[in-house]
C-alpha cells in the first residue's frame, strides 16, 4: 500500500474526529498508523458562520459525526498570498467566494481539504466544496468509505 | 481530539423509531427520512411517513419549500410529550426526491455493521 499522505482520504466523520496529530510532523495526522494530511467528506451542512472577506466556517453532518470545515476568503488581503501573481490570487479568491455562496444550510456538500487542528479539535481547511444535487451521493460516500477502510486503509 | 459542538443526527428509520428504540429519547439528535404526508401552514407542523410508520416534524425554523408526496430528510432533536408522542424539532431539512430508499436502508445496515466492527477491533 502506497503512502496516503497526499491523498484526499475519504473518511466518515466518526473517523476524522478520532485522528490524532502526528508527534513528529505538525502538518500530519495519524489514522490506523498511517500519516494523513488531507481528507474528503460528504454530508449535510448543519451550521454556517459567514464572515465576508475572512472565512466561512460550517459543519458537515454525515450521519456518523459532525466535522467543522473552514473555507478561507481572505486571499486578497492575506500576506500569505502577497508574493503570488495578483491575477492568480484574484481567481483563487473568486473561486473561494463562489464555494462560500454554495455552502448553505441543508445542502449536501462534498468537501476536500487539509486536515488541521484548532483549539484541540480536528477540522478540515477546505480547498474544494461541491454541492451534490443527487441525494444518493451520501450513500455512495458511506459505501466508498467502508470499502476503502477495509481494502485500502487497513492494509 | 475534541469533537464538534453540534450533535450529529443519528441515522434512524421511522419504523425503528418507537418507544423501545434507544434513539427514542428526549432531545435525541436524529436524521429521519420519509414522504411528506401533511403540512399545516399555520403551525408549520409536517408529517412524514415510511410504510406504516410516521413522524411529526416541527418545521418552524426551516426555510424549505415543502411539497406533499415528496421525499424529505430532516435533522433535529426529538421531543417526547407526556403521552409518549414524539415530534422532531427540525434544524435542517432537504428534499431528497430521487433517493433510492432501498439502497439507503441497506447501506444504513452496512454502516452500522461497519461501525460495530470498528469498535470491536479497537476493543479486541
Amino acid at each position: 500500500m502506497g503512502d496516503l499522505y497526499y491523498t484526499h482520504v475519504k473518511l466518515l466523520a466518526d473517523d476524522v474526529l478520532k485522528l490524532t496529530p502526528s508527534p513528529t510532523d505538525s502538518s500530519s495526522f495519524i489514522f490506523k498508523g498511517k500519516r494523513l494530511s488531507r481528507a474528503e467528506t460528504v454530508g449535510i451542512v448543519v451550521t454556517r458562520d459567514f464572515k465576508p472577506g475572512k472565512f466561512v466556517k460550517f459543519t458537515i453532518d454525515d450521519g456518523s459525526g459532525c466535522i467543522t470545515c473552514v473555507l478561507w476568503l481572505n486571499q486578497l488581503n492575506s500576506p500569505y498570498f502577497s508574493r503570488r501573481n495578483p491575477s492568480d490570487v484574484r481567481l483563487i479568491a473568486q473561486v473561494a467566494t463562489s464555494f462560500a455562496s454554495d455552502v448553505q444550510l441543508g445542502v449536501l456538500a462534498r468537501v476536500r481539504g487539509r486536515i488541521t487542528g484548532y483549539r484541540g479539535a480536528v477540522q478540515i481547511t477546505a480547498s474544494d466544496v461541491v454541492v451534490e444535487r443527487d441525494p444518493n451521493m451520501q450513500i455512495l460516500h458511506w459505501l466508498d468509505c467502508m470499502r476503502l477502510a477495509r481494502k485500502c486503509y487497513n492494509q | 481530539m475534541a469533537t464538534s459542538a453540534v450533535s450529529f443526527g443519528a441515522l434512524v428509520t421511522l419504523k425503528e423509531l418507537n418507544p423501545s428504540s434507544p434513539h427514542f429519547k428526549q432531545e435525541a439528535s436524529l436524521r429521519v427520512t420519509g414522504k411528506l404526508q401533511e403540512y399545516d401552514l399555520e403551525t408549520a407542523i409536517a408529517s412524514i411517513s415510511e410504510g406504516n410508520a410516521s413522524l411529526k416534524i416541527d418545521t418552524q425554523h426551516l426555510k424549505v419549500n415543502l411539497r406533499i408526496g415528496s421525499l424529505y430528510q430532516f435533522i433535529g432533536e426529538l421531543l417526547i410529550d407526556t403521552n409518549n408522542e414524539a415530534i422532531l424539532r427540525a434544524r435542517v431539512g432537504r428534499n431528497v426526491d430521487g433517493m433510492d430508499l432501498n439502497l439507503y436502508h441497506q447501506s444504513l445496515q452496512l454502516l452500522r455493521d461497519f461501525q460495530a466492527e470498528q469498535i470491536n477491533s479497537r476493543t479486541a
